[in-house]
């Protein structure tokens, strides 16, 4: 196994923390008061993946071997950057490329409620 | 990789001592409006690639919020990738230029000036250089990023105005050798085909581009056209395995600059094994050994003898085997439907005319061609390098509707539609890029107008030019929107630009579609459309220079408002009086036709009823494109009217495998590649401003094969000096199984001053299309510390 520092370590704590929060609330509203840890303007610079390879290894390989991995749509086209960062995306960042799709789904469902987060499969109902 | 950027994670960590509370980041929905609220969406093209995405912008409250794609529009299908969804961060950004700015001297500081005061002194600078020095003593250096209406204006106040055809722009640099490919291949340029072949083929062949990076949506169909079907297959051939490699069941990794080679050794082994088609070649094909000199078949197959598989992949450097080359070829020649598609690794080579040649051979003797999912299909770098530089005029050798300037009665066209009088364009090409800034080194351009493009950073060699550019023989114009390191380096005057959806206008994309985009804000208070700069500057320059005919250039367009009203009337001459009667025929779609479209219209369109449906899909295909019919000479199925080719014929042509201008040697021993990554668009200047994007990829890596890496003693993150002939870089290393062994890579994005690779590469061209050899040349590698936090670097 790879070692890791404790910073990414404790980035993997608290990202794990969040998505889990996230999970058991994702019928709410996008979680505007979720913190991203701070860290420095050198750190900013680095891709998210280069932390979350190590720090969510699970959420890294769902996305890298998605179509969104494959097709090159990085973390920050959903999730945003550190200043307007959102552990849930809005449905209106989907809308981008999705519109169609989302002028199809109810409104009351949310675009994950179908298509697992990061893998993108569609989920069994 | 992973492990020294974490060990660099540690040591960026412990220099800024920061604290790993947490803070809140307070989300603003800026950016994600919906259709729901009062936002309005205003429909138009993307502006960072040659792909040709149709998006939406979102406005509210007369400011830009969100960028959404289209999904009913034939190119993107709703798809876009981050720069497309973040480039609306750019209209209102603080770093805009808002006033226009003049030095007397380059070293001097910029003052704030008037717009007045600046179109007097671009007027009274082109004049005096025009009456002092001749008519060529004045340059115009544009870009593929402006819009049709802007460079076709450009080029005729220079043509008409000025009377010289010193007319060219940054497409010279990445798409000449494919105009010369298609000029010479297929005696018409541009594609026969376009994107509706992705979803019909079954073998895609991807050579010289990494279009996951380059041209993501594009790449995206490709990705879900394999991905939907197992058995398509995907050959990527690339000297580096690239991002575009993820999806290929064959990947042929070969030494820089042998992939002549390896074309040939294509063609060998589809002739060999009678897998040509020889009714196709019977009806439509010429051999040609040079331009003067046909050839037969049997000829033609005996030049291939040096291409066994064999003697290719020794020639290829040993990794891809010959099996390999002739189970490609059969993948080829066999599949229902063949699309090869490449970019500036064959473009932007001494050989790349030769090397886009090569790629058309394949299909011409399999027939791969003018059927569904058939095509031989150049990607285009830019959004508007095939609509408004190839077609508008805007190559010192090519008058609007692809007209050879050497041709008089082309020339006359063009002045008998303009209404100046016969002569008045000069017989004589003007200088092609490399040596219109060869000629400022020389101090003999003595005004140039550089628009919406940084030679600075951009040119290979820069530092060879960049000593021109900063010496003041030579008065320089820079319009664009923010500071670059051309408007730093060489600029008198800077004036500042109305950017995309701050004007109207029109984009034309790889597959001969062109697209509009309506003025959706205003532009920052201060800053103009260029089609009103060139407007005005042009009014002066006629009374600068007692001259009528500058002032007939410019009077259908006297009084018009800048924002709709000029552009549409720039649009109206060009498609109605230059373009009619062309094989590029956009006659049909004036702006209400092309209003009314998700997209766009592929040309040939000669009639508004006909370009409705979308225009024409294939070319030189009777009952798919009007003037195969209109301009038929017998009654066989395809039609090659291209006027390039009086016999009507497509040519196939022997060109034989030729190394680089410079290979690597004992002093030089690694080749050096360079090309795009997908979060940034060339010089940086506008997504180096976006801070999603900025962060992503915030400055330029050498790419390291991990042999070469163990050899040399060089870990990941180790900062790396790049040496060539010309210049040094110091970047850090990126040390992974991407480039072959012996072969380093650079992104060219950054603008660092140690990181700006362009120092280093090469200016040799190609003697056929003039485009530079930025995709190989010699280099040495040398660690010269560990890793080292970094600054990104924004002028
Ligand atoms: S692929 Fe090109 S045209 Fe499409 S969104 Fe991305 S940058 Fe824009």
């Amino acid at each position: 196994m790879r070692k890791c520092s404790g910073f990414t370590l404790l980035l993997a704590s608290l990202c794990l923390a969040l998505i889990c929060a996230c999970a058991q609330d994702s019928g709410s509203s996008p979680s505007e008061s979720i913190k991203h840890p701070e860290i420095t303007e050198q750190e900013k610079l680095l891709p998210c993946s280069e932390c979350h390879q190590q720090a969510t290894p699970e959420v890294y390989e769902q996305w890298f071997n998605s179509l969104h991995g494959i097709g090159m749509v990085k973390c920050y086209q959903c999730h945003g950057t550190y200043e307007n960062f959102k552990v849930e995306p809005a449905t209106s960042v989907c809308a981008t490329c999705h519109m169609d799709m989302i002028e199809k789904c109810p409104k009351d469902q949310k675009c994950w409620a179908c298509h697992t987060p990061h893998s993108f499969k569609r989920a069994n109902k | 990789m992973v492990q020294t950027r974490r060990d660099f994670l540690k040591r960026t960590a412990a220099l800024s001592a920061a604290s790993y509370l947490g803070i809140l980041l307070p989300f603003k929905d800026v950016g994600n409006a919906l259709a729901a609220d009062e936002t309005t969406w205003h429909r138009g093209s993307c502006r960072l690639c040659g792909t040709g995405c149709r998006l939406e912008l979102g406005v509210k409250s007369g400011l830009p919020v969100a960028l959404r794609g289209v999904p009913q529009s034939r190119t993107n299908m709703g798809y876009l990738c981050m720069k497309g969804m973040h480039f609306w961060k750019l209209m209102n950004h603080a770093d805009r230029l808002t006033t226009p700015l003049y030095r007397a001297k380059k070293s001097d500081k910029f003052k704030k000036i008037s717009w007045d005061e600046a179109m007097n002194i671009a007027a009274d600078k082109f004049a005096s250089a025009v009456k002092e020095h001749g008519n060529n003593s004045v340059a115009y250096y544009g870009s593929g990023q402006a819009l049709t209406e802007e460079t076709y204006l450009f080029q005729k106040i220079f043509r008409g105005g000025l009377q010289t055809n010193n007319v060219e722009g940054n497409p010279r640099l990445c798409m000449a050798s494919a105009v010369g490919g298609y000029m010479t291949s297929f005696g018409a340029d541009e594609p026969i085909g376009g994107y509706a072949d992705i979803e019909k083929a079954d073998c895609f062949f991807i050579i010289g581009s990494n279009m996951a990076e380059a041209h993501p949506v594009i790449f995206r169909r490709v990705m879900r056209r394999k991905l939907d079907n197992p058995k398509v297959t995907v050959i990527n051939a690339d000297p580096r395995i690239s991002l575009t490699s993820r999806i290929a069941d064959i990947h042929l990794q070969f030494n820089p600059g042998t992939d002549l080679a390896l074309l040939n050794a294509l063609a060998y082994v589809i002739i060999d094994e009678k897998l040509h088609n020889e009714q196709f070649i019977n009806d439509y094909v010429t051999f040609k050994k040079s331009k003067g000199d046909t050839i037969d078949f049997e000829e033609y197959k005996k030049s291939l003898v040096d291409y066994t598989p064999e003697k290719a992949a020794t020639i290829m450097g040993g990794k891809v085997t010959a099996d390999q080359i002739r189970e490609v070829a059969r993948k080829f020649a066999t599949s229902k439907g063949t699309l090869s598609m490449w970019t500036m690794g064959l473009n932007q080579r001494k050989q790349g005319v030769w090397a886009n040649n090569l790629v058309h051979n394949l299909h011409i003797l399999t027939g791969q061609l003018l059927k569904e999912g058939a095509d031989s299909l150049s990607l285009t770098g830019q959004p508007n390098a095939c609509g408004g530089v190839r077609e508008g005029g805007g190559l010192c050798h090519i008058l609007p509707g692809h007209r050879p300037v050497e041709k008089e009665a082309m020339r006359n066209q063009v002045e008998e539609a303009w209404g100046i009088p016969k002569g008045r364009i000069p017989a004589e090409p003007g200088l092609h890029t490399m040596a219109m800034f060869s000629a400022v080194n020389e101090g003999k351009i003595k005004a140039m107008w550089i628009n919406c493009t940084s030679p600075a950073q951009s040119l290979p060699n820069c530092n060879k030019y960049n000593k021109g550019l900063a010496k003041d023989d030579t008065f320089v114009v820079c319009t664009d929107i923010f500071p670059t390191l051309t408007t730093e380096l060489a600029a008198n005057l800077v004036l500042p630009t109305a950017f995309h959806f701050e004007k109207t206008g029109v984009y034309g994309c790889t597959e001969r579609r062109s697209q509009i985009t309506r003025k959706a804000i205003n532009p920052p208070k201060g800053a103009k459309p260029e089609v009103e700069i060139v407007r005005d500057w042009a009014t002066l320059l006629a009374k600068k220079l007692n001259d009528p005919v500058i002032d007939q250039c410019i009077k259908p367009f006297i009084g018009l408002e800048p924002e709709y009203a000029l552009p549409k009337a720039i649009w109206e001459e060009y498609s109605q009086k230059l373009t009619k009667g062309r094989d590029s025929d956009l006659s049909g779609a004036p702006y209400e036709v092309l209003e009314g479209m998700y997209d766009g219209v592929q040309w040939p369109a000669p009639t508004v009823e006909y370009a409705k449906t979308g225009g024409t899909v294939k070319k030189f295909v009777r009952g798919m494109d009007p003037l195969a019919e209109k301009l038929k000479t017998d009654d066989k199925p395809y039609q090659f009217y291209g006027a390039g080719h009086p016999d009507h014929k497509l040519w196939v042509w022997m060109r034989p495998q030729a190394n680089p201008e410079e290979m690597p040697d004992a002093d030089y021993p690694f080749y050096l590649s360079t090309g795009r990554i997908i979060d940034h668009w060339h010089t940086m200047s506008m997504t180096g401003r976006i801070p999603e994007l900025l962060r992503a990829n915030p400055y330029s890596y050498i790419e390291i094969n991990p042999k070469d890496a163990t050899r040399l003693g060089i870990k990941p993150g180790d900062m790396i000096e790049i040496t060539s002939r010309r210049g040094t870089n110091i970047m850090p290393a990126k040390v992974y199984e991407g480039p072959i062994e012996g072969m380093v890579f650079a992104y060219w994005h950054d603008q660092h001053p140690d990181r700006m690779i362009n120092k280093v590469t090469m200016d040799a061209i190609d003697p056929g299309s003039k485009e530079p050899e930025f995709k190989i040349c010699a280099c040495k590698i040398k660690k010269v510390s560990g890793p080292q936090a970094l600054k990104p670097y924004v002028v």
